[in-house]
């Protein structure tokens, strides 16, 4: 099966939804259909069980450059377009609910299959041009997203600050992408990996070959470590902005201010998962840099760790998923910046997989709930999952598999990420060490908060909310992922993603450590609010994000602002005053000109040629003798 | 070879044809006098001007690598009075057609010519000296041709009979009075210094080796770049343009804009061609060619930037072009004078369209204010649009990139050979002038004015048929000059083709 079906449908359904946006029911027909159909294609891709298929593209030769425009097909990537392929559709049919009475839900539907496509995209793609088109994409659709709901000044505000931070990260990713094909002399992931990852490959051979080493360093110039570490860095500076890690954190936790349908596909199986493919896809050439390494495993074991804490504390329990989806994408990336070559990219592949699935369970259930309690605040929503008893389910299984209680999707994702980085730490190549006890910590918090996610929805309350009107295809596309969530685990049987065997050992430590982070949430009793019992002082702190946001506007807004202040002025009164003072010149030269050539008289030009001679003469034999 | 010398008339074709309408048209009036005004005689000298632009075109076209020769000289071989490359015969085709198109528009032009056969005859008069001068490389032919060509067009000037007409003639012809006293003092010096009566290289390279003789023949090329310069209306010659664009009527003024350019840079390419095939490094002669090119391009624009009146402008963006033909000979070599032919001939192509346009929409009797043109492309787009084309290409700016293509083309030869001086003035004058080409350009494309200005009061007071008036033989030159523009922007290599 040709891969750009997969990219080709949802981007045709975002044209053809354009199209129909008016129309809510031809718009609602079109994302379904093509989310169904993509659904489809994305199991035949994963059944098909392609190994290592590259599909050309329509291949560009751009001087040195080769730009094959390639995708790639490979167990991992299917199984990884099949899941996105699933949230995607999980997202269009509960939107067709959720966004029923909205007059903009045409715009919403055809916003997010151009989201799925740039996703797939990313996830198929074989090629680096074809990665940056797909990631920059979803930045776009991301700004539109968590703009929806425009005439909210809150909206348009955490929109514009999701596109401000992301494109400030990109920078680093488009140079990346930019140096690292210049290097290989080719944008074919196969290539750049091929080229950065023996840097010093050629300057082995060309002496081996017998020429000098001085020019054997000027001959192979380009790939070398220091520039593939700078790389790197820039790489994961660009991942780091679009999966919200620190110091881009801040964005996500605004960006809920979005529909819930699409929070749930942003945090879930797109936008912030992206930067773990792009490096996933990368990874031989990643793993041999242990800069790029340390870079990684420092940023995202504090991130994981604060976002926990701050996901913990929330009042808000949506911006509470929002941090904890933070704290998860760190934990998938951690397991890139530790595991060793040989272990390979796969176990946080497999989180992103499995969080993936929980994730937008978690989003969908609590949209539902938030609908019926009327608020997404804890105390509003508190005994809201009586509204059904699939709720129930849905929030059981999904926070049990958000703690990482082993044998459900979670559980057995994140026991692999330790298990490889315990490997990291053995091998004391890089942040190992300081991303295993970061991870345990942050499973412990991770423990905690979801005790208390589902300790306040499940609360015993005395009124029970109702909520009329919930058509069947909810509570069956909750059931689908509640049923996925639970045997999700079971994926590892495939063989889609690489990763090693998870002794008993890891088993019991991860339980023991989630017992301890229940236990902590459980100190106030069954009926309290954890957070209330134990962070009471910190909430407000947590909702403000630790006052992020005001540090980005005093260190990065208010410099940026002065400093285009100052380059007006000159631009303005130094740079323009010469502009303005040639044309003021001009002017008076014309003018003199036309004063000089007022007297009409014949004797006047017979003058100035007689003159004009006299000059001509003068120079002619000035400048020769 | 028993005869004096060769002859051969389909090579002279392209003088004899105008030369022998001038015999035409006047036993014709001999015969018929004044017989409707003379009238006839205007199509009769177009159909012959046009006849001999196509035998001049063969030249430029032809297979033949070799130039054509006639006149030649038994005793120096080689030698030939009348020596016809591509060049040349690009440049002799521009001339008759430019006259052509002159002829057109004096033939729509109100009011009409008092006598149609003294215009022609005047007209293809100075024409044959136009095309003569173009191929002749001995100096007495050069010099009476290049006279042939001048002293008709005064003719034609004073011959309207208005004041300004009679003021713009008698400051013409005292400054071709003056321009041929220096000419024949220019040739009488190279004759000097050279020796011979021809523009050869190899007694140029000659008389190069000796300082006495050097310094004379700087002196003769001095004295003949500013006998030319008048008719090339170069800075400090050029005082007599404005003037007697204003005051001629607009086929003479096309004449004087595009035909009488181009024989003016034939007549200076001959001795221009002596010191390129020599390969001299001659600094005096590129300062004598590069100080009246500098002088020429920045006044020219920047007073053209403050005309008001469409023909001053065109007048002083004349005086401007007229710099730019003399940047790429600043270089002194054979890619130099093809640019220069090249942009001489773009030039031309460009003004007589606008020329023919002002025709149309009556620039004689109505609006003679730039405001007068205000959304003329909504009112009339058969003259605004070509109009607006002709500017572009006068300007550079695309569409018409055959305006950007001649001159980038004229400032490759001296950025090649180090002229900085020239290069700067010539950057300079293209900033200024895309100002001054796109003031009248924004205005034909503006709006309606908020109240009439006083030129449209006059053309609105002739009635509605005031755009119909100019009649079909301008509608011809607008619609073929534009197709020439147009053509030579979509394929430029088609113009630079027929250069050699």
């Amino acid at each position: 099966m040709n891969p750009w079906l997969l990219v080709g449908l949802p981007a045709l359904a975002a044209a053809l939804g354009v199209a129909v946006r008016r129309d809510d029911r031809l718009a609602r027909v079109v994302a379904v259909v093509a989310a169904g159909l993509t659904g489809l294609g994305a199991a035949v891709l994963w059944a098909l069980d392609d190994r290592g298929a590259i599909t050309g593209g329509p291949g560009l030769a751009a001087g040195g450059l080769s730009i094959p425009l390639d995708l790639a097909v490979d167990p991992t990537r299917s199984a990884m377009a099949a899941v996105v392929a699933l949230v995607v559709l999980a997202v269009q049919l509960y939107s067709t609910w959720y966004l029923a009475t909205d007059d903009r839900y045409g715009q919403f539907a055809a916003t997010v299959s151009l989201f799925a496509a740039a996703m797939l995209l990313v996830v198929l793609s074989g090629d680096l041009v074809l990665t940056l088109v797909g990631w920059e994409v979803m930045g776009w659709c991301s700004y539109l997203l968590i703009g929806h709901w425009s005439r909210r000044a809150t909206a348009r505000r955490a929109a514009l600050k999701a596109f401000l931070v992301t494109r400030v990260a990109d920078i680093g990713f488009v140079l990346a992408v930019v140096g690292l094909a210049a290097g290989a002399r080719s944008t074919s992931i196969a290539d750049v990996v091929g080229a950065w990852r023996r840097p010093g490959a050629c300057i082995d051979a060309a002496v081996e070959g017998g020429s000098a080493l001085g020019t054997a360093l000027t001959a192979c110039a380009a790939p070398d470590a220091n520039l593939r570490a700078v790389l790197l860095v820039l790489l994961v500076i660009g991942v780091l902005g679009k999966s919200a890690q620190v110091p881009f954190q801040d964005w996500l936790a605004d960006a809920m201010e979005g529909p819930t349908p699409a929070s749930a596909l942003i945090h879930a199986a797109t936008m912030v998962a992206a930067g773990t493919v792009v490096i996933g896809s990368l990874f031989e050439v990643f793993a041999a840099s242990p800069t790029a390494r340390w870079f990684l495993g420092v940023s995202v074991s504090v991130t994981m760790l604060l976002a926990a804490v701050l996901a913990f504390a929330q009042s808000d329990l949506k911006r509470m998923l929002a941090w904890s989806t933070v704290s998860q994408v760190a934990v998938m990336l951690s397991a890139l910046a530790t595991a060793p070559l040989a272990a390979g990219p796969g176990a946080g592949l497999l989180h992103l997989w499995s969080h993936a699935l929980f994730k937008s369970l978690l989003f969908l259930a609590i949209g539902w709930a938030a609908l019926a309690a009327g608020g997404t605040a804890a105390a509003t929503l508190r005994g809201s999952a009586a509204a059904s008893p699939v709720l129930r389910a849905a929030f059981l299984a999904g926070f049990l598999s958000l703690a990482g209680v082993p044998l459900v999707v979670g559980g057995l994702s994140k026991e692999h990420v330790i298990a490889v980085a315990y490997d990291g730490a053995v091998a004391a190549d890089g942040p190992g060490v300081l991303v295993l006890v970061s991870l345990v910590l942050t499973s412990a918090v991770t423990a905690a908060y979801s005790t208390r996610g589902y300790l306040v929805l499940t609360a015993h309350v005395r009124q029970r909310p109702v909520l009329a009107g919930v058509p069947p295809v909810v509570p069956v596309v909750l059931a689908v992922l509640v049923a996925l969530t639970v045997v999700g685990g079971l994926v590892v049987l495939t063989g889609a993603f690489a990763v090693g065997e998870v002794s008993v050992f890891w088993l019991v430590l991860s339980l023991l450590v989630v017992g301890v982070g229940v236990g902590v949430a459980l100190r106030g009793g069954f009926d309290r609010d954890p957070a209330e019992v134990l962070a009471r002082r910190f909430t407000p702190a947590a909702d403000a994000g630790l006052g992020v946001d005001l540090l980005y506007r005093r260190a990065v807004a208010r410099p940026v602002l002065r400093l285009a202040r100052v380059v007006a002025f000159v631009d303005t009164e130094v740079v323009d005053a010469y502009v303005r003072g040639a044309g003021t010149a001009a002017r008076v030269a014309g003018w003199a000109g036309t004063r000089l050539h007022r007297g009409q008289r014949p004797s006047a030009g017979v003058g100035l040629v007689l003159g004009g001679v006299v000059v001509l003469a003068a120079v002619g034999v000035l400048a020769w003798s | 070879m028993s005869t004096l010398v060769t002859l051969d008339p389909l090579v002279l074709a392209p003088a004899l044809a105008p030369a022998l309408g001038v015999v035409l048209v006047l036993v014709g009036d001999a015969l018929g006098p004044r017989r409707a005004g003379g009238r006839w005689a205007l199509p009769v000298a177009a159909v012959v001007l046009v006849v001999g632009a196509v035998l001049a075109a063969r030249g430029s076209f032809g297979a033949e690598a070799e130039p054509l020769r006639s006149l030649c000289l038994p005793a120096p071989d080689g030698a030939c009075l009348w020596t016809a490359g591509p060049r040349t015969s690009s440049l002799q085709a521009g001339i008759l057609l430019a006259a052509a198109a002159a002829l057109a528009l004096l033939h729509d032009g109100r009011p009409r010519p008092r006598d149609g056969a003294v215009t022609a005859a005047l007209l293809l008069a100075a024409t044959t000296g136009g095309v003569a001068v173009a191929a002749a490389r001995d100096l007495g032919t050069w010099v009476v041709a290049l006279e042939l060509a001048t002293v008709p067009v005064v003719a034609l000037v004073a011959l309207r009979g208005t004041r300004g007409a009679a003021h713009a003639g008698l400051s013409l012809l005292v400054t071709s009075l003056v321009s041929f006293a220096l000419l024949v003092l220019g040739v009488a010096l190279w004759l000097t210094a050279t020796g011979d009566a021809t523009f050869s290289s190899a007694t140029v390279a000659t008389a190069w080796e000796d300082p006495q003789r050097r310094a004379v023949l700087v002196l003769a090329v001095t004295v003949l770049v500013s006998g030319v310069g008048f008719k090339l209306s170069l800075v400090p010659f050029h005082a007599w343009t404005p003037q007697a664009y204003t005051g001629a009527d607009l086929g003479t003024a096309l004449y004087l804009a595009a035909a009488s350019k181009l024989s003016a840079l034939a007549a200076l390419l001959a001795p221009v061609a002596a010191f390129a095939g020599a390969g001299l490094d001659a600094p005096a002669v590129v300062t004598v060619l590069a100080v009246p090119a500098v002088a020429s391009l920045l006044l020219g624009t920047v007073v053209a930037l403050r005309q008001d009146d469409p023909l001053r402008l065109l007048a002083w963006s004349t005086i401007a072009q007229a710099g730019w033909v003399l940047v790429p000979l600043t270089a002194l070599d054979g890619a130099g004078m093809r640019a220069s032919v090249a942009y001489v001939l773009v030039y031309a192509a460009a003004t007589a369209v606008a020329f023919a346009a002002l025709g149309r929409i009556g620039a004689g009797a109505g609006a003679r204010t730039l405001e007068g043109h205000r959304g003329l492309l909504r009112r009339d787009p058969l003259a605004a649009g070509p109009l607006a084309l002709a500017l572009l290409v006068l300007a550079g700016l695309p569409p018409g990139v055959v305006g950007l293509v001649v001159k980038i083309l004229a400032l490759g030869p001296p950025v090649a050979a180090g002229v900085w001086p020239v290069t700067a003035a010539g950057i300079l004058a293209v900033v200024v002038g895309i100002a001054v080409y796109l003031r009248w350009f924004a205005v034909l494309l503006g709006g309606p004015p908020d109240r009439p200005a006083p030129g449209e009061q006059a053309a609105s007071a002739d009635g509605p048929g005031t755009a119909r008036r100019s009649g079909r033989s301008t509608t011809a030159v607008l619609v073929l000059g534009t197709a020439v523009l147009a053509l030579t922007s979509a394929l430029p290599h088609l113009l630079l083709g027929g250069l050699g």
